[in-house]
């Protein structure tokens, strides 16, 4: 054991003498700054705070007696989010004890709560499973899937809208605009790349042209720009800000996911087309049912990745007065009582952040390892 | 599913024909085109004009005309062109009398200045983040893994807000500042000594100095390597003699309790802003140069191995190289969302084009007007940088096919 823990050691941190120092240096470095951290964490730190203030950071100001319509919501999301999965990964017996692991996590965040909060929780994630499991073992119900999503995001719309839209907030309201933007731009987004290829010299342009400069412009921008442009339109529309936050994130999204599948449509071989063409297809069959299929194969993990963007970027939605999950954080520092807090709130917000962009990553890469085993 | 049953096939159709339906074809084409053009057309008139109507309604009238107008607000930082004692353009510090317009260039200043340094900054830090994900150290080949990860998998605007609430405001305050190097670091800002000119008008200095910029310029952009070499050591030789004669002093930077003087300054705005952006973009351009050194042939490493070559030389003669000619339009795509990152300036108040931008908006009213003018700048800053992008990217494959 020791012999072979030196030899690993040998080949891997002092292998030669510019190694040896960069280890020597390195180690001793990382250790201090390891302990530093632990120290402050497991002494220093209030961590109460946390649990304290756990309702607005996950759903920011919404009234407390409305409090079951963003369980409603969290758990249709659940649904929505379990069938995702279940399209790609097969549902086994060791996810079941991983779902029982978020559950015990979500308990020693949320156990002194009472008893209802911790069946909310239990049955958000059993939702979750159940959902994945579904749809994983019964193919036929995936036919539902893009009819169900946005029958789901509707319902959300419904349940949540009562109490006013401007109260949305916190993890919740990150997580419903990611939803949202990824949803809607994605048809967006193919019209866009099928544009950016037409047969009309117009069409190309104008497609283009838009493309082009939304993704040479801050979405920051386009989200301010969108949110004063909006009442100057449509007057009597009375958009609600979440509303035309997401219309922002759309449009400059849309951008980003057709070049997304442009490259897709022009990784599908020319013979494919051709070989349609010759059998007598039309020209939208052969899109439809020819090139958009083994394109979108294709795109799947990038736009997987390009989720993780919109959702690290909706806390720009702070530029429209929207209290999304970080906003909520600095609104508990704000809070005078509060404000030695610093470290202890952010460093839960970088952890939640990390955790949940950490999940996505995964999953884009295991979705493109999972979809190269095909092409091979 | 339709199936087309007219085919356009040759065969089917009488040679006398042919004329009249591709005649025919081509009119249906271009009534196509026309009605799309027209139809956009519309559309944007349409938007105009409700845009317009809208406007009305809130008794505002769209025109550019307020940009002449005195601004009547202050901007903490950064520099505009104006005409110094009414005759030059000078770069000068903005103030309240100066016009809108002049605003929005301190505007453009500001982000040029940010968007300069970092991506300087993070080109050097993220190829060597993308080098130590590679190294045969185990502790540094994670280290970068986990740092890499963590950056790009949380938001940039919480770690602008992290590096400025809880990093460069914690910094000491100026009374009791850090000093490294001639660096001082406090709450106020980051001072940096700068080189000065002592040198006067003397014939001798002059020269010297200009030998010493025509050195730098042949470095840059000499075709020929050894012309290349010769000029570095002209310029180390030169600079160095510069500042033993005394014609280029060094002006250090001094904390007193409440200010600093001399030297440059970084206010804590920028320097937090700055530092988020390089982190973040060195780690998305270290995920470039991984995954382009991922994609090298393992032929290349074998046969530096072949040739006895030490693992640092191989990767600084033989993988970097052609690595850099990969990844620069990667860079490039890079180096723009970085310059449009600066946008989120506006969250700590640092006053670049957006933040400028807003409090105009907020001033005058003007809204809509400023966004054109934001949109237009983004614009063409994002083109200039593609060109520049482009144009290195062609003298370095011109470059690499000649060798």
């Amino acid at each position: 054991m020791i012999a072979r823990s030196l030899k690993w050691s040998r080949h891997n941190l002092f292998a030669k003498p510019f190694d040896v120092l960069l280890s020597l240096t390195v180690i001793p470095g990382v250790l201090w700054l390891i302990w530093q951290i632990a120290g402050w964490a497991l002494t220093v730190a209030q961590w109460d705070i946390i649990p304290q203030s756990l309702r607005v950071l996950m759903i920011g100001i919404f009234p407390v007696d409305q409090a079951w319509r963003t369980w409603v919501a969290a758990m249709i999301i659940a649904a929505l989010l379990g069938a995702a999965l279940g399209c790609v990964f097969a549902f086994r017996g060791r996810h079941a004890g991983g779902l029982l692991l978020v559950v015990a996590v979500a308990l020693v965040l949320t156990g002194t709560k009472g008893l209802a909060n911790i069946l909310c929780v239990a049955a958000l994630v059993a939702l979750f499973g159940l959902s994945w499991a579904l749809i994983s073992r019964v193919p036929a119900a995936r036919r539902g899937l893009v009819p169900a999503s946005f029958v789901g995001l509707i319902a959300i719309f419904a349940v949540m809208a009562p109490p006013g839209a401007g109260l949305w907030g916190g993890l919740l309201l990150s997580i419903l605009l990611t939803l949202v933007t990824a949803v809607v731009t994605l048809p967006i987004g193919i019209l866009l790349a099928f544009g950016r290829r037409s047969r009309f010299s117009s069409v190309r342009w104008i497609c283009t042209a838009y493309i082009e400069v939304m993704r040479s412009v801050p979405l920051i921008m386009v989200v301010y720009w969108i949110w004063i442009l909006m009442p100057v339109l449509t007057p009597q529309l009375n958009l609600a800000d979440v509303v035309r936050g997401m219309i922002g994130f759309t449009l400059f999204y849309s951008a980003y996911v057709a070049e997304y599948v442009r490259s897709g449509l022009q990784a599908v071989p020319r013979g494919q087309t051709e070989a349609a063409r010759s059998l007598g297809m039309s020209e939208f069959d052969i899109n439809r049912s020819i090139v958009l299929p083994q394109a979108l194969r294709v795109v799947v993990p990038p736009l997987v990745g390009n989720v993780l963007d919109i959702f690290n970027t909706a806390p720009l939605v702070f530029i429209i007065g929207l209290t999304d999950f970080l906003r909520a954080g600095q609104m508990i520092l704000a809070n005078p009582q509060y404000g030695d807090r610093t470290y202890e709130v952010y460093s839960f917000l970088f952890l939640t952040y990390f955790l949940v962009g950490s999940l996505i990553t995964f999953v884009a890469r295991k979705l493109e390892k999972h979809l190269a085993r095909g092409s091979r | 599913m339709t199936v087309q049953t007219q085919a356009n096939v040759a065969g089917n159709v009488a040679d006398d024909d042919l004329p009249a339906r591709r005649r025919r074809n081509r009119i249906r084409y271009n009534a196509t085109q026309s009605a799309i053009v027209a139809a956009a057309i519309v559309l944007v008139v349409l938007f105009a004009f409700a845009v317009k109507e809208g406007l009305a309604r809130h008794g505002i009238r769209f025109s550019f005309s307020f940009l002449w107008d005195a601004a009547g607000f202050d901007i903490s930082e950064g520099k505009t062109v104006a005409l110094e004692d009414g005759v030059w353009p000078a770069l000068l510090n903005f103030t309240s009398d100066h016009l809108i317009a002049q605003a929005f260039v301190t505007g453009i200043f500001n982000t040029i200045k940010v968007a300069v340094l970092a991506i300087l900054l993070s080109t050097v830090l993220g190829t060597l983040l993308g080098v130590g994900r590679l190294s045969t150290n185990w502790v540094v080949r994670n280290l970068s893994f986990w740092c890499v990860e963590f950056v790009r998998n949380t938001p940039l605007l919480i770690q602008l807000v992290f590096w400025y609430f809880a990093v460069v405001l914690h910094f000491p305050p100026i009374a009791a500042a850090a000093k490294v190097y001639g660096v001082v670091i406090s709450q106020q800002g980051l001072y940096f000594p700068v080189p000065t000119w002592q040198g006067g008008d003397s014939v001798l200095a002059i020269g010297t100095a200009t030998a010493f910029w025509v050195a730098i310029l042949g470095v840059l952009f000499d075709r020929n390597g050894t012309v290349r070499w010769i000029c570095a050591g002209a310029v180390l030789l030169l600079g160095a003699m510069m500042f033993a004669t005394g014609i280029v002093g060094l002006d250090l930077p001094v904390a007193s309790k409440f200010q600093a003087r001399g030297g440059t300054s970084m206010s804590p705005e920028m320097a937090a802003l700055l530092l988020a952006i390089v982190v973040n973009s060195a780690s998305y351009i270290a995920e470039i140069v991984r995954g382009a050194i991922d994609a090298l042939p393992k032929g290349q490493w074998e046969a530096a191995a072949s040739l006895g070559l030490t693992r640092r030389d191989t990767v600084n003669d033989i993988i970097l190289p052609q690595v850099f000619r990969v990844v620069l339009p990667s860079f490039g795509n890079q180096y723009i969302s970085l310059t449009k990152n600066t946008a989120l300036g506006i969250a700590i108040g640092y006053p670049e084009l957006f933040n400028i931008y807003g409090t105009i908006a907020n001033q005058t009213g003007h809204s809509l007007e400023g966004i054109v003018i934001v949109m237009a700048s983004y614009l063409i800053l994002s083109w200039a940088i593609s060109a520049a992008v482009g144009w290195a990217d062609r003298r370095m494959t011109r470059h690499g096919a000649s060798r």
